[in-house]
């Protein structure tokens, strides 16, 4: 993918919610994958919680592809190292003198379910949240602006960088310096490929800060929103909720841990 | 209301200065154009008059520098930000980058000032119009053309409504039709508003159009001082690595006056 | 605390959102040559060494949070920790002037890389059941196979290309500064003098050139701005 967001705009419920409400979902998301005990409760948490919220954001396609590119690389590999090593009675087959058994099977499938559980959780969040909004909510409540700062224009600016980069790729490529000649040849070409794009980056800097400058960035004054994010009472009710419930869950977890 | 006196400024760790005893005094609701070969101290001269030097830029400086009569350095960037505004030549450096969309960008300094929301609206609604944008303004900043994002720059730089508004060059690295569109703007800006301009630039045809008063810089030195026509027609702009413009060119050719026309408006009625 | 302060001036700031921003682009880029290797933090290593650790430990934790934010590499926060100590590992080493030759430049990319392995090792194993979700998931299946457990399975992987990657990182970023200007690499301040770091002093309006002269030497970066 290009460009530096998986926003995708809809009108919906879900993506009206106050991106806080949703930091909480997502939250309450982390707390279940680390805390729930098996495979059944971590799938029924992603049917019945994760996926209604989706279908409610009208994202459900996108969402469900999104899950499966992140979490599908993890499915397979978790398959194939906890099948095979981690142990158990129930052998399914074998490859030579390595058994593959039914209770890895299942360890390494409840390990996928529990990503993704956690990274749909965060998929959901960034899909349907632009992340100026994100931002915006938090330093509302206190997070410093000037890493709201960094972080937004860091996801503007570098898809430019990629575009300067891939010119610079093409035109090697023009000139007929193959990019496909060997690994070591691939390598030796990329520092004057890259150089020019780094240097002349940094030395835009002094410029780009002293127009930051020029802007109020280092004014002491309170700072203020363009666009005032819809909240509600219930909404805050709801974010205590969930935030309780993932607390709970996860003493529950420590708690049966320790016994 | 910015006064410099025999200023003199060293970057750190140089020993040649880059203005030396510069004395230059600006009034209020001037437009002042700065004139000078690449490496003149143009650019360095545009950071004094905003305070980047010396509140960006570290280094020595020598002689007098206030701003409204308070010393320069005792204000700072912060207390500028909001009475001194700064355009430079990259359009895609001075974009923050933010904010996602046009509008939000230009609210991205008022957001700093501190402003209530109703006031940001009025003031982005002004700023966009003065430089023509409107149509732009939920689009994000990094999908139009350079012209367009140098007018956007010089929206968000108004909307922060600066007493003063200095451009480095801010046309120097568009193209023909991003430098109409910029120059349109400033000239619409100029007959609308009552703000001090200082305005340095090589596209001398343009300068000349809009100045009260160009000021000459070589080697970091004041050379020439005075109305567009008595500096810009000089030889000494020639000396200077200024140029001249090409309606001073044309009538140099084909008149013998002293006093050799800058402007359009003057090259017609000089070769009547 | 005054430290800390003095690496997030403005002007760093800018630094270290630009080196995100390059940590992304070259990281995807790269991801596309289909070489061994990640380069994903150039623009970490850049910044640590310029400005000093807690820049480049902001660098690298803020990239990986980045990664999540845009979606990319949602996965990525998990590792935001170690990212963090690679970029404060690059800062320490550059003001020890580590970066002043190719062959200490080498090593240090080294050291951080076998470091950065040891570091992510725990997290693959933990918080991902023993796998990261690549290719290079192959190597741990192999690892295990001949006997080694979990973790020390996936500290071997990381070895085999973490140093590999650090190592070009830090190199390239060695050559980078070679290339910079002087007063740009002055301006940030944490390489060593010899590194080229110029007088940076501030006066004002001394009486004359023998009080500029003292002032030059006295004087250190006290105004600067937030």
């Amino acid at each position: 993918m290009r460009g530096g967001s998986i926003y995708i705009e809809r009108s919906s419920g879900l993506h009206r919610l106050h991106p806080l409400t949703k930091v909480a979902l997502t939250a309450l998301c982390f707390a279940s994958a680390a805390a729930l005990p098996g495979l059944p409760w971590l799938l029924a948490l992603f049917v019945g919680l994760l996926l209604p919220l989706a279908i409610w954001g009208r994202l459900t396609g996108a969402f469900l592809k999104a899950c499966l590119l992140v979490v599908g690389p993890f499915v397979l590999s978790l398959t194939i190292i906890q099948g095979f090593f981690s142990g158990g009675e129930t052998v399914l087959f074998n490859l030579g003198r390595f058994v593959f058994t039914q209770e890895g099977l299942l360890a390494g499938l409840t390990f996928a379910a529990r990503l993704l559980v956690a990274l749909g959780g965060t998929l959901l969040l960034m899909q349907s949240t632009p992340q100026p909004h994100l931002m915006q909510a938090l330093t509302e409540r206190g997070f410093p602006p000037r890493i709201a700062y960094v972080v937004l224009t860091a996801i503007q600016i570098f898809p430019s960088f990629q575009d300067r980069a891939q010119v610079i790729m093409d035109a090697q490529q023009a000139r007929g310096l193959e990019l496909q000649s060997g690994l070591l040849n691939r390598a030796r070409l990329l520092l004057p490929m890259v150089g020019p794009l780094i240097l002349g980056s940094v030395m835009d800097v002094s410029e780009r800060a002293m127009a930051l400058e020029a802007r109020a960035f280092s004014s002491p004054a309170r700072k203020t929103s363009l666009n005032t994010l819809a909240d509600s009472l219930l909404q805050r009710a709801l974010r205590w909720l969930l935030a309780l419930a993932a607390a709970a869950l996860l003493l529950w977890r420590l708690w049966s841990a320790l016994q | 209301m910015i006064e410099l006196k025999k200023f003199s400024y060293w970057y750190p760790g140089t020993e040649q200065s880059a203005l030396d005893r510069v004395s230059l005094s600006i009034a209020e609701g001037e437009f002042i154009g700065i004139v000078g070969a690449n490496g003149a101290g143009k650019s360095t001269l545009c950071y004094a008059l905003s305070g980047f030097v010396p509140h960006f830029y570290n280094g020595e400086t020598e002689g007098q520098h206030t701003f409204n009569g308070q010393d320069m350095a005792s204000l700072d960037l912060g207390q500028l930000a909001g009475q001194v505004g700064l355009v430079f030549q990259n359009p895609f450096n001075q974009i923050s980058g933010a904010r996602f969309t046009v509008r939000e960008e230009i609210a991205f300094g008022l957001e700093n000032l501190g402003l209530p929301q109703n006031e940001m609206r009025a003031r982005i609604d002004e700023a966009l119009e003065l430089v023509n944008i409107q149509d732009l303004a939920e689009r994000s900043p990094f999908s139009v053309s350079g012209g367009q994002q140098q007018r956007i720059a010089i929206a968000s730089i108004l909307a922060m409504q600066p007493r003063v508004l200095v451009l480095d060059e801010p046309t120097s690295q568009l193209d023909p039709d991003g430098t109409r569109d910029v120059f349109t703007a400033l000239s619409k800006l100029v007959s609308t508003r009552k703000i001090t301009v200082i305005l340095a630039e090589h596209k001398l045809e343009w300068l000349a159009t809009f100045c009260d008063r160009v000021v000459a810089l070589g080697g970091g030195k004041l050379r020439a001082e005075g109305s567009p026509q008595a500096v810009l027609s000089s030889e000494q702009m020639l000396r200077l690595g200024v140029g001249r413009t090409q309606y001073s060119e044309a009538a140099a050719r084909l008149l013998r006056t002293k006093q050799l026309p800058v402007t359009l408006e003057q090259a017609r009625k000089a070769l009547k | 605390m005054n430290s800390l302060r003095k690496e997030f001036t403005t002007l760093s700031i800018t630094l270290i959102a630009v080196g995100i921003a390059l940590n992304l682009a070259l990281g995807t880029v790269v991801l596309r040559l289909g070489l061994p290797l990640y380069l994903d933090s150039i623009g970490t290593v850049l910044v640590g060494a310029l400005v000093g650790p807690w820049a480049g430990a902001a660098t690298g934790f803020l990239s990986n949070l980045v990664w999540t934010l845009t979606g990319l590499f949602p996965q990525a926060f998990a590792w935001a920790g170690v990212a963090a100590i690679i970029g404060a590992l690059a800062g320490v080493f550059a003001r020890s002037g580590w970066f002043n030759s190719v062959g200490k430049a080498a090593l240090a990319g080294i050291i951080t890389g076998v470091l950065s392995a040891i570091l992510s090792a725990p997290i693959a194993t933990y918080v991902f059941g023993g796998v990261v979700g690549a290719g290079t998931d192959a190597l741990v299946a192999a690892f295990r196979a001949a006997g080694l457990d979990a973790l020390l399975s996936n500290v071997a992987q990381g070895t085999f290309s973490d140093p590999l990657d650090k190592l070009v990182t830090f190199v390239v970023v060695w050559s980078l500064l070679l290339a910079l200007p002087a007063r740009e690499k002055a301006r940030f301040g944490n390489l060593p003098v010899s590194a080229g770091r110029p007088l940076a002093g501030k006066t004002r309006r001394p009486a004359g050139k023998a009080a500029k002269k003292t002032a030059k030497k006295a004087a250190k970066k006290s105004t600067r701005r937030r």
